[in-house]
């Protein structure tokens, strides 16, 4: 390649034919005259190859640094002569004045004038100029090519620092400190006063300064964060905006409406945003947002919250979903976990809960105020006026839960409408209902009773979606109750009534409602639950085979009686309550009659045949049975009705069967025959001799309450409408909210239960741990038994004494405090 | 064939030789593209047309002719090499220099 490269020649260079001296003075000459040509605008003659041309001899005669300085020279005594002169005119004498008061209002429409023409001056000749030099810097490209690498900036960075010195850095006046830069700044910060105040700007020809002080650096290296933007206007700016916003927050506050100042509030900043992006920079957007944030918002919001008469009070009573969406945007912006929200959102929940707990106590209690003591104790006499309290009782229960479902709902739709379904306000708000709910001593109870109330009829003609709901929002409720436990031993005995005494709608729902709360609690929750479903399917079919082997070896003399059974298993129904037997005292069965008790004998032979070793007690409060009794009225007539009557009715009912007509039974009788307790009995005789529509027996002397001296005969004068009559257990059968009697039982029960849940808890810890501080052991059982209640730490330490005590534990250090499990 | 938005511009030498080639390939040259500025006033601008001065034709050729080689090739890799007479190569660097290519 070498070779064949020198075989040609190389031609040199020509030189342009040029006509004109090639010397640096002619040439600058000639440069500085198209220069000025640019300058004053003068393009028509203009050539860019000539110009150029120019400036390309110049650098190859070396002479670029020459060059470089008398350009500056040039458009430096081109913005002194000219350009100065044309914007410092353009101030009028009361900006001057204006710009040493801050107060915007004054000689506002003036100043707004001068301002603008300013503006407009100053604006113009920063275009002419920028564009200008623009041409400047294209034509000496060749130029800056050379010198840059002399470590002198682009030329046209140099002409932009010019105009900044001598533009905006010099005095507007020979005698003044101001410089053009102070006027441009008052003068906007006074335009963008205007604008907040409501007035229209020109916003275009503010956008234009704010450009060219964007497009000027303080040094010559052009750093992003040198601009004269961020230098200089950028914090005069926030200044100003965060003292207005300040007083603006004042000015709101005096106003004193919620709705207006979040409608206000976020109207600016929406306003700021907007004229971040139209007029200033985008940049300053976060910076002004911010500053509106925490002098407009974060130190009012708490304020405004709880303005009296206005604040979020007001609209969640009012159901203002706009106005709370507002307050929860603005709250938003400044705390992520809108805590001044969230609290007066809490405080009116556990308020208004309280409410919906008061008017529950308050309700039975109104329309009985005499009956004080029928509330603190059962006179079993006056059962019967009990009833109507009690009955007022549940409906007040049913209603509790009806309100504070209502409550539930309308938080849930302001939080779905107005906090953008806010996870921690969820959470918050299901706190404060958990609080108040838990306020009420009585909530598993009236929970309890709200789906007995449900099962038994409130589902009847409902669709399987509601019913569905319905059951949800229960156990939504259910979730927030804490002492879990208290409410499966409502539930239980609840349920257990409704299948015993087969009141329930739909075995479908209960299924459903079963498996609801499994979901919600937990397996071991409803396993008691669920073992009694079994024990009634179990008994179904043990009621069909018992019909099958009576009919195989039934004894053919005996009357036909339909039996039909339930066998439960004892530990996993509420026995204790459906036995109403205090603890202690010995409990004797009754004694049944002798039809009866032939079937109930071989019931039990059939039974234990099957299943040998097992125990059979019957229960004879729960069970009802059907009779056919006659009666014969004085004209001789005789009148056939078939009585619904419970199985202790039954019973007494059977006993007159050997009475001659016309004599009577006393009371004391009647329970040494049969042994039924007392208090059954009483129940049993008043709904039989005392109940108007069923009055098969009559009493001597005829009264409400039933006395140990009564005589009971049979009414033959009993008439009903019906040949079948139900006759039902005065205030037995129906779930009724307790008494305090019957609460301190469950109490009690609940108490004992809990405890032994709490050693159970306590030696599968220790079981598994061996060893186990006190703290430790405390937090573990408390974590391991948060699922069904919340246990008193006093209730703990004791279980833990007691524990010790039958040497189950053993302490093995005192400093800390420790356990230690004996195997 | 010119004015201030044509496709294609006229690129003119000292010996009065006229190549007309597209902006777009004129323009990889940063002294022809500020000189085509329309934004900035100068009469290259205005009306499309470039007398560039300083070069006969012949050098001028083979500046478009690399100019329209540049574009041809601008996405490939591997181009093949141009061909470029050695006697004209220091004439060329210059316009190279001049031009800013």
């Amino acid at each position: 390649m070498a070779a064949m490269r020198a075989r040609h020649k190389i031609r040199a260079p020509k030189r342009g034919v040029s006509k004109k001296t090639e010397d640096f003075d002619s040439i600058w000459t000639d440069l500085s005259s198209f220069l000025t040509g640019i300058n004053t605008k003068e393009y028509a003659s203009l050539e860019y190859e000539d110009i150029y041309r120019l400036a390309y001899k110049i650098v190859l005669m070396m002479r670029a640094p020459d060059l470089y300085e008398n350009v500056k020279q040039l458009e430096q005594n081109w913005l002194q002569t000219s350009v100065q002169a044309i914007v410092t005119d353009s101030i009028s004498a009361s900006l001057i004045r204006a710009e040493k008061s801050t107060d915007a209002q004054d000689q506002s429409s003036e100043r707004r004038e001068e301002g603008e023409k300013f503006l407009t001056a100053l604006k113009v000749a920063w275009e002419d100029y920028q564009f200008g030099m623009g041409m400047v810097a294209d034509v000496l490209l060749y130029m800056d090519r050379m010198v840059r690498s002399h470590d002198h900036p682009p030329i046209y960075v140099v002409c932009m620092s010019l105009f900044r010195d001598h533009i905006l850095r010099s005095s507007i006046r020979p005698s003044s400190n101001l410089t053009v830069l102070d006027i441009l700044e008052s003068t906007i910060l006074f335009m963008i006063q205007l604008e907040r105040s409501g007035h229209l700007i020109e916003r275009p020809l503010i956008r234009h300064c704010i450009q060219m002080l964007e497009g000027l650096y303080e040094t010559l290296t052009e750093e992003e964060s040198s601009k004269l933007y961020l230098t200089v206007f950028e914090p005069a700016f926030l200044n100003t905006s965060k003292e207005f916003y300040r007083a603006e927050g004042q000015r709101l506050l005096e106003i004193g409406d919620a709705t207006t100042f979040c409608r206000l509030t976020t109207q600016r900043i929406s306003e700021e945003q907007e004229r971040c992006r139209f007029m200033l920079s985008t940049a300053t957007e976060p910076k002004v947002l911010d500053l509106l944030d925490s002098e407009l918002i974060r130190a009012n919001i708490e304020e405004v919250v709880n303005l009296e008469g206005t604040g979020v009070r007001h609209m969640l009573d009012h159901h203002q979903l706009d106005g709370l969406r507002n307050v929860y945007v603005l709250n938003r912006r400044v705390d992520n976990k809108k805590s001044a929200l969230t609290k007066a959102v809490q405080k009116r929940i556990v308020e208004m809960g309280k409410e919906v707990n008061a008017s529950s106590i308050l309700l039975p209690q109104a329309p009985a105020p005499a009956e004080k003591d029928d509330e603190s104790e059962k006179k079993p006499e006056k059962a019967k006026d009990k009833e109507k309290p009690q009955n007022q009782q549940t409906v007040a229960a049913i209603r509790w839960v009806d309100d504070v479902l209502a409550l539930k709902k309308k938080f849930d739709d302001i939080r779905a409408n107005s906090f953008s379904s806010d996870q921690g306000i969820q959470a918050s708000i299901g706190a404060s209902f958990a609080e108040f709910i838990n306020l009420n001593p009585r909530n598993s109870e009236y929970l309890s009773l709200f789906f007995d109330e449900n099962l038994k009829k409130g589902i009847k003609g409902k669709t399987e979606s509601e019913v569905d709901a319905l059951l949800d929002n229960g156990i939504t409720l259910l979730r927030y109750i804490k002492d879990k436990d208290l409410f499966e031993s409502y539930y239980k005995k609840h349920l257990s009534r409704r299948l015993l005494m087969k009141r329930s709608a739909s075995m479908d729902a209960e299924r459903q409602m079963i498996s609801k709360m499994k979901m919600e609690v937990g397996n071991q929750f409803t396993q008691r639950l669920e073992s009694m479903f079994k024990d009634m399917t179990i008994s179904e079919d043990l009621t069909a085979n018992y019909k099958e082997y009576v009919a195989r070896n039934g004894d053919p003399d005996q009357k036909p009686v339909d039996l039909e059974v339930n066998v439960l298993t004892s530990t996993m129904w509420p026995m204790e309550i459906m036995s109403n037997v205090k603890e202690g005292t010995v409990r004797l069965p009754c004694i049944f009659p002798r039809e009866i008790d032939a079937l109930k004998q071989s019931f039990e032979r059939f039974y234990l045949d099957k299943h040998s070793g097992r125990k059979l007690s019957w229960q004879a409060n729960m069970g009802t049975g059907d009779i056919r009794a006659t009666f014969i009225r004085p004209n001789g007539k005789v009148q056939r009705y078939e009585l619904n009557v419970s199985t202790h009715a039954l019973i007494i009912l059977l006993l007159f069967n050997d009475v001659p007509d016309g004599e009577s039974l006393t009371f004391d009788d009647i329970k040494n025959r049969t042994l039924i307790p007392d208090h059954d009995l009483i129940r049993n005789l008043q709904s039989l001799a005392v109940a108007p529509k069923t009055r098969v027996l009559k009493k001597n002397p005829m009264s409400k309450d039933v006395k140990p001296t009564d005589a009971f005969s049979f009414n033959h004068e009993f008439h009903s409408p019906f040949v079948k009559v139900r006759i039902g257990v005065v205030s037995g059968g129906a779930n009724k909210v307790e008494n305090k009697d019957q609460r301190k039982d469950t109490e009690k029960k609940m108490n004992d239960e809990r405890n032994g849940s709490i050693e159970a808890a306590i030696v599968r810890i220790m079981k598994q741990r061996k060893k186990l501080t006190h703290s430790q052991l405390m937090t573990e059982t408390l974590s391991q038994l948060s699922a069904r209640f919340v246990p008193d730490v006093n209730m703990i330490k004791r279980r833990i004494e007691s524990l010790i005590d039958r040497e189950y534990l053993e302490r093995v250090s005192e400093e800390p405090p420790t356990y230690g499990y004996v195997a | 064939m010119s004015g201030p938005t044509s496709e294609y511009v006229t690129l003119v030498s000292r010996d009065g030789f006229e190549f007309i080639i597209p902006r777009n390939v004129a323009c990889v040259s940063g002294t022809i593209r500020r000189m085509l500025d329309p934004s900035s006033k100068f009469s290259e601008g205005l009306t499309g047309r470039c007398v560039l001065d300083e070069f006969p034709g012949m050098v001028l050729e083979k500046v478009c002719e690399y100019l329209c080689y540049n574009d041809k090739h601008k996405n490939d890799i591997n181009v093949p090499d141009m061909d470029i007479p050695p006697e004209l190569c220091l004439e060329l660097l210059m316009a190279a220099d001049y031009l800013d290519v």
